[in-house]
């Protein structure tokens, strides 16, 4: 059989229910996508862990600090599992941790910018982690992958924690008002539109659906910018916080009130919202990397000479 | 009007682990339960000093308890002494914990 004669059988297999659970199951074209979104997953929680460190100074209570480092330990753990499975596949985990350059990294670019006060910590969690178990919660209904599919059973529980911790702080910081409220406001102003990116390119204009035929995923793009803002616009509303989406009762979705995407300010952590870009442009952007993407990369590879550094992997 | 402290441990059976669906009366978190009035008292502790939930937890059972009839007011008092032990989990909550995988 030619290749693509077996990767087209692989297709009609996995739109029949079958669940691959090794290797030998594998296409390399199937394999090469489940590498990458694995990748992407685990970099993201990866990366996750200094953001939210650096923030978790910013803690108003020692309990709020301790509840922040009981994410950072989950998302590390959420870490560990994806690279492990890249290992079954014959990927080192030493490498990835190691050997790639920070830019190599290949998670969102919302987790290459600083989370500078409480207010951004907790918006981090709420919107975030929401996009997070958005994501997983589609792969651990769909996913073609058996062992994925199992190991996200625990992460997508302790995935509710940090949400919770996001959303209950957005709820007492707006109920508190005056400057808290205002920083509320502030850090949701850049981080809304950024988790919105987040989720890549809209339907219309995606050529590959791979992800999609392999079942590494079952939502689309756009499905999956509905789910989260079906939970996110009404937290902010509920709660008094302004958001440039809204539910269109017509159109029976959400729509965004601008026109996507736009330019970033970098240094003003603002959105041109009257200066729309192209994707190839928020591309651009994305490949050149955030401002803390080498702080957070070198904190978790820590000095080249040391102990666990780059040069002993 | 008294509120009777059956309800109040009902109630109380509502508020769940954020991680698992176990209630803080089946990990036997809850040490007693008063009402005085229109004001309720619970005594209540954590499976370790530093557990991340505190916050989340504290406010959930003042949620729960402030929406009964005829409550006013909720104090939640946090205590250390008698320490927790996996001995207060109640059977059913032993089960559940055993269901999930976590050895008690």
């Amino acid at each position: 059989m030619l290749p693509q004669e077996k990767d087209q059988e692989l297709r009609q297999k996995i739109a029949n229910g079958f669940v691959v659970e090794s290797e030998d199951d594998m296409t390399p074209s199937y394999k090469k996508a489940l590498e990458v979104i694995l990748t992407v997953q685990g970099d993201t929680e990866l990366v996750s862990a200094p953001a939210y460190y650096f923030a978790s100074k910013d803690a108003p209570t020692i309990n709020s600090r301790l509840a922040v480092y009981a994410i950072i330990q989950d998302e590390l753990g959420h870490a560990n599992i994806a690279y492990r499975l890249l290992e079954d596949l014959g990927v080192s985990k030493q490498w990835l941790m190691y050997g790639r350059q920070p830019h190599e990294f290949k998670h969102p670019y919302g987790f290459d910018q600083p989370l500078e006060n409480w207010a951004e910590m907790v918006v981090a969690n709420g919107f975030f982690d929401r996009a997070g178990i958005t994501l997983l919660s589609d792969v651990h209904k769909n996913c073609s992958y058996g062992p994925w599919q199992r190991a996200l059973t625990k992460v997508d529980r302790e995935e509710v924690l940090h949400l919770r911790h996001g959303e209950s702080w957005m709820k007492r910081l707006a109920k508190a008002g005056g400057t808290a409220k205002a920083a509320l406001q502030r850090a949701v102003d850049w981080m809304f539109p950024m988790t919105l990116e987040w989720f890549g390119l809209p339907d219309a204009r995606k050529k590959h659906q791979d992800q999609l035929e392999y079942k590494l995923k079952g939502l689309t793009n756009d499905q999956l910018r509905q789910v989260w803002m079906s939970a996110t616009v009404p937290l902010c509303e509920g709660i008094g916080i302004k958001v440039p989406a809204h539910f269109d009762q017509a159109k029976n979705e959400y729509l965004i009130d601008y026109e996507f995407p736009v330019q970033y300010d970098i240094n003003e952590k603002r959105w041109l919202f009257d200066q729309p870009i192209t994707w190839d442009e928020v591309f651009v952007r994305w490949k050149a990397r955030g401002p803390m993407n080498v702080t957070y990369i070198s904190m978790i590879q820590g000095d080249k000479q040391g102990l666990f550094g780059g040069l002993n992997w | 009007m008294v509120i009777p402290e059956t309800e109040i441990w009902s109630a109380l059976r509502r508020v769940t682990d954020p991680e698992m669906p176990i209630s803080i009366v089946d990990l036997g978190l809850v040490y007693g339960v008063r009402a005085h009035g229109s004001a309720v008292e619970v005594d209540m502790t954590f499976t370790a000093i530093a557990c991340p939930a505190m916050d989340m937890l504290i406010d959930d059972v003042r949620e729960c308890l402030v929406e009964l009839p005829g409550v006013r007011a909720v104090k939640v008092n946090v205590v250390w002494n008698p320490p927790w032990t996996k001995s207060r989990l109640t059977a059913q909550g032993r089960d559940l914990l055993q269901s999930f995988g976590i050895a008690v």
